[in-house]
């Protein structure tokens, strides 16, 4: 790796300041487990003058449950919140996420602030010392679009930018299902807004801003949640599609439901047209179904990645069936 | 490996600043100088090390080329094989994924140290066979030593989970659980 300056933040506001020191220079460092590796691939036309690590602010790996809800510290680790009997309580699908996320190993380092704003897996993005300078790097086009795309968006490109890179995280589509907000030094949103795509960036987060906090409502009674994964190999890989639900049923009919895939979109994608088709209606097969189909009847797939449309539906049923 | 730190006050010269600050405080009666960037103190296999690191060394760097624990070994350097795994605080984690100068105050693991305390995971492993070409070994070993501290009993398809970030390209794998159980059965006795 090049060399640059490091520095172990003592507090939040220690971490902001140094930060905005460096305007968007710098980068702040938890896990580590995406940008060490983007580093030393150096795969960004710029390279970081300074690291923060926010490792050395102390109570930052919190699990906290009270007033109806849980509130997660961005530096409890993916391995902690797989083992989090609490979690696992209420919040099967988070737990079921974070424990098929990449290997032990990198589950012992990869925090849960760190996974949901890691970048793209794209393979031009990522292609060593920036040999693909594409539209997510401020250059002039995406690649996939006519080279091979059998990785990437089925629902179509980023509005703005037209990029097909689809979001990897296997911990967010749990967090969508879930309903959960994400605090930071400047706001508290709800997940699904936090995930945003442009130049360099796959969250809203500004060069200055740090997730300080990850909330959960307490499921309401009738809730259950399931996370589900497909990917080439049962361990230490990216998803080809995962999909997360949690559903609520009283008097035998599902009154609330939300459904999160995630890597088939430039950013956690929830078929609304699938949680429509479930809301109402028991949790019977032909439903269950219904609610399939509905969830990619708007793909749009590339050349090569048809087969995913097929996977995606897929996920949707085995999330739902195992919600019954 | 120590570096040669200078006394302001005198210019007497110290291997260390743990050295440097105790003859501050002796001799000169000044409070102790706060440590300067880039000084971490690890302790690897129970000894203690003071080092000036760089921000880029990775502590795979730090522990095979600046202080000679060659047992750890650089593969993927992605953090995608396992090969570089070393236990710190207790956690099995990838060394070429993590900084040297955030390992400050850390207690590491080696495979040297696993082998040095006589443990029974490496006479399984050669027992069993685990290996063809070797490479990837320590790595599994360290990862199985971990998995056997957090869990002195566990079952065949827990060894499989822990292991599943150990990639070894020989295709050993039938053989880890094999001698992880064996080594389990002989800590328990």
């Amino acid at each position: 790796m090049e060399p640059f300056s490091h520095f172990n933040a003592q507090t939040i506001d220690d971490a902001v300041l140094i930060l905005r020191r460096y305007s968007d220079r710098a980068h702040v460092i938890a896990g580590g487990t995406d940008l060490i590796g983007k580093m030393k691939d150096r795969i960004l036309p710029g390279y970081p003058e300074a690291l923060v690590n926010i490792k050395t602010i102390p109570n930052l790996g919190f699990i906290e449950t009270r007033n109806g809800m849980v509130r997660i510290g961005p530096l409890c680790t993916l391995e902690e919140i797989a083992n989090s009997e609490v979690i696992t309580h209420h919040w099967l699908a988070l737990t079921q996420a974070a424990a098929r996320a990449a290997s032990p190993h990198l589950r012992e380092m990869g925090t849960i602030g760190g996974n949901i704003c890691q970048d793209i897996r794209c393979w031009y993005y990522r292609n060593p010392n920036n040999r693909f300078p594409c539209l997510r790097k401020g250059g002039g086009r995406c690649y996939a679009l006519e080279g091979d795309n059998r990785f990437h968006s089925i629902f179509g490109g980023s509005v703005q930018e037209g990029c097909y890179a689809v979001h990897p995280s296997d911990v967010a589509p749990a967090l969508v299902a879930l309903d959960g907000r994400v605090k930071t030094t400047k706001r508290t949103v709800p997940i699904e807004d936090f995930f945003s795509v442009s130049v360099q960036k796959t969250t809203i987060l500004d060069a200055d801003e740090i997730v300080t906090e990850i909330r959960l409502p307490l499921p309401v009674e009738g809730t259950k949640s399931a996370f589900g994964k497909f990917a080439l190999r049962a361990s230490i890989d990216f998803p080809i599609v995962n999909c997360a639900a949690a559903v609520t049923v009283s008097q035998g009919k599902a009154i609330a439901a939300r459904i999160c895939l995630n890597a088939v979109y430039v950013t956690p994608y929830r078929p609304a047209a699938s949680e429509e088709a479930i809301l109402g209606k028991p949790l019977t097969d032909v439903n269950i179904e219904r609610a399939a189909d509905a969830a990619v009847s708007g793909a749009k797939p590339l050349s090569r990645n048809r087969y995913m449309v097929q996977i995606a539906r897929t996920m949707v049923k085995r999330a739902l069936l195992a919600c019954r | 490996m120590e570096s040669v730190c200078l006394c302001p006050y005198c210019k007497n010269r110290f291997a260390g600043h743990e050295s440097l600050r105790a003859h501050v405080v002796a001799e000169h009666g000044s409070a102790p100088l706060p440590k300067p960037d880039g000084y971490i103190t690890l302790t690897v296999n129970g000894q203690s090390y003071e080092q000036k690191v760089e921000p880029e060394w990775t502590l795979y760097y730090l522990l095979h080329d600046k202080l000679g624990f060659t047992g750890a070994k650089q593969m993927c350097d992605r953090g995608a094989c396992g090969s570089c795994t070393v236990i710190v605080d207790g956690k099995a984690i990838l060394s070429c994924m993590t900084l040297a100068i955030e390992c400050d105050g850390k207690r590491v693991e080696t495979v040297e140290g696993i082998a040095a305390s006589d443990h029974p995971l490496i006479e399984e492993y050669v027992k069993h066979h685990c290996m063809q070409c070797g490479y990837c070994t320590p790595g599994f070993v360290v990862t199985a030593k971990a998995l056997l501290d957090k869990d002195p009993d566990p079952t065949e398809e827990e060894i499989r989970v822990a292991l599943g970030g150990n990639l070894c390209r020989c295709g050993t794998y039938p053989q880890h659980p094999k001698a992880v159980l064996a080594a389990a059965r002989k800590l328990a006795k």
